[in-house]
């Protein structure tokens, strides 16, 4: 386990849509998808009293988002239906340990939260599956195939909806140190963590043609804000920790995309929690400074040779690929051990290959699976990047529907290449929480309790006959065990 | 051509030289596992995306 980050978590926000409806209701069809959901699980008990969503990293308490205006004229809207806000929210606690709810009407799963990378790749994909098979069991009720459901950020009219990793760092390192050294680096992960898009959404500025690397650039608006529904940072401030305030934050990135490729997600979040672990250990002696991140993270997402300068602060300019290779580099030097070894194997072969021959990417980064797949597609039809058939294709790609989905067609005809270390645990993950972790209490307490469940959320438990389980501390693998020693009677 | 016509993918389909003359071919594109993926991309509605509405999320 990581000494600076512990525990690691990715949210997924799905989009929805009932193809057989003049008008389809996302409301009301991600309510039902979640109805139709069979695993044993804890229904309509999520704890939202302890959410701390106004709080911000750097000190001070927000009254109002501008999300809570959006959010209330939906309100208002939705209250005109027959539901409860309650019933429209349908969160489940899963017997895995994760949260399954619908959230701003995307049906999101929230994986539990890992230590080890491999578990929560393997998590991510069994909510897929999941979520997968709530729409199969949806579309039975419909009498056809009408339901479907796209793991992507965009709708292409300017609608995003996010897929967000989290990573539990201490909290005795100012909020500032950490942005300063990370920004760089998230701007240009995109070289192998964006899902690629056709086309753009970005309103000002020269109108862009073609596949870009990533999904969620042209929503980014400025370098820090708590808002994630406007004005997007590269960095939420949402100073929410799940866990004891005066031992941890939680790094809550909004700017990443879903990956259908989960070798992009453990690439995404293995250097991510490799980029923390160094700047953790104050291993990065003086960050890149640059001039405009906010303009660099469309620019870096137009250039798939990730190879355009972008600018210093002193007049230098340095590339991308440059910027990635620094904190490899670092990495190389200062992380050692067998918890370090895919990541930094397969960072350095995924550089190297956009370095000299971007086409190698194309059986395991998501864009350039797409460049791939989309070139030899437009070859043969005839047709150019702006053809409205391609976002169609793009958006497709992302369908989750094993027959329909053309990311699924690319696995079944061996085009891309499973990923081997998750295999074997995804069908797991789908009934039994990640090892190790205090999500294994919460899944405990939903398979064995889950009717004396008053009440439940990230941090603990309330049961309907007074008894409480306090998670915030329960962190480390020692901290579980003893956890787990103290319920074992219980839980028998 | 109206690129919009659902019915614009089987025409494509019906005039392309691969599937009909016995000149060279790449070799990766007669592959079968590329011709069943060519053939789920030639079923997506061409309007699809346009179709494709969501509400803003986080």
């Amino acid at each position: 386990m990581s000494d600076i980050v512990p525990l690691i978590g990715l949210e997924t926000e799905y989009g929805i849509i009932r193809e057989d409806l003049e008008k389809s209701d996302p409301v009301e069809e991600s309510m039902l998808l979640l109805k139709a959901c069979q695993l044993p699980s804890v229904f309509g008990a999520w704890a939202y009293f302890r959410e701390r969503t106004h709080d911000d990293m750097r000190g001070f308490h927000v009254d109002r988002l501008a999300q809570d205006e959006e959010e209330d004229e939906f309100c208002a809207e939705d209250r005109k239906r027959p539901y409860s806000y309650l019933e429209m929210k349908s969160d489940r606690v899963l017997v895995n340990g994760a949260r399954f709810y619908n959230d701003h009407t995307h049906p999101e799963y929230s994986a539990p939260e890992c230590r080890d990378l491999f578990q929560l790749v393997a998590h991510d994909l069994a909510g897929e599956k999941i979520v997968a098979e709530c729409a199969r069991l949806r579309n039975m009720e419909i009498g056809k195939n009408a339901l479907q459901v796209f793991k992507n950020n965009t709708d292409y009219s300017g609608h995003s909806y996010g897929t967000h990793d989290n990573y539990m760092i201490p909290r005795k390192f100012p909020f500032d140190y950490w942005v300063s050294h990370l920004v760089p680096f998230l701007i240009t992960r995109q070289l192998y963590a964006g899902a690629g898009k056709v086309g753009s959404e970005y309103k000002k500025g020269e109108p862009f043609k073609g596949l870009q690397l990533a999904q969620r650039s042209d929503f980014i608006e400025t370098v820090l804000s708590i808002e994630t529904m406007t004005q997007r940072p590269i960095i939420n401030t949402r100073d929410e920790p799940h866990a004891v305030p005066g031992r941890y934050r939680r790094l809550h990135l909004i700017l990443g995309d879903a990956n259908m490729s989960p070798y992009a997600t453990a690439l995404k979040v293995g250097t991510t929690r490799a980029v923390l672990t160094l700047i953790g250990r104050e291993k990065i002696a003086s960050p890149i400074e640059l001039a405009d991140p906010v303009s660099d993270i469309r620019n870096v997402s137009r250039d798939k040779t990730g190879k355009r300068p972008l600018k210093r602060t002193d007049g230098t300019a340095i590339s991308p690929l440059e910027i990635q290779e620094f904190y490899l580099e670092q990495a190389n030097k200062y992380l050692e051990g067998e918890e370090w070894r895919w990541t930094l194997h397969e960072w350095e072969r995924t550089l190297n290959d956009l370095r000299h021959d971007r086409e190698r990417l194309a059986d395991r980064i998501d864009w350039a699976i797409k460049e791939k797949l989309f070139t030899r597609f437009m070859q043969e039809e005839n047709i150019e990047w702006d053809d409205p058939l391609m976002q169609s294709l793009d958006l497709e790609y992302h369908n989750i529907d094993p027959e329909r989905g053309l990311y699924y067609g690319l696995r079944q005809e061996g085009e891309v290449a499973a990923f081997a270390p998750v295999e074997e645990q995804v069908e797991k993950a789908i009934s039994c929480p990640p090892d190790g972790t205090r999500a294994a209490l919460r899944g405990r307490a939903v398979e064995k309790e889950k009717d004396n469940i008053k009440n439940i959320h990230w941090t603990g438990i309330e049961f309907k006959n007074g008894d409480t389980l306090d998670l915030t501390d329960v962190i480390t693998t020692e901290e579980v065990e003893q956890a787990l020693n103290s319920l074992k009677e219980q839980y028998a | 051509m109206n690129m919009s016509d659902p019915l614009r993918r089987e025409e494509k389909k019906d005039t392309a030289p691969d599937r009909q003359d016995s000149g060279p071919k790449s070799p990766d594109v007669s592959r079968p596992g590329r011709d069943n993926i060519l053939k789920r991309m030639k079923r997506v509605d061409p309007k699809q995306s346009e179709k494709y509405k969501q509400r803003t999320g986080e």
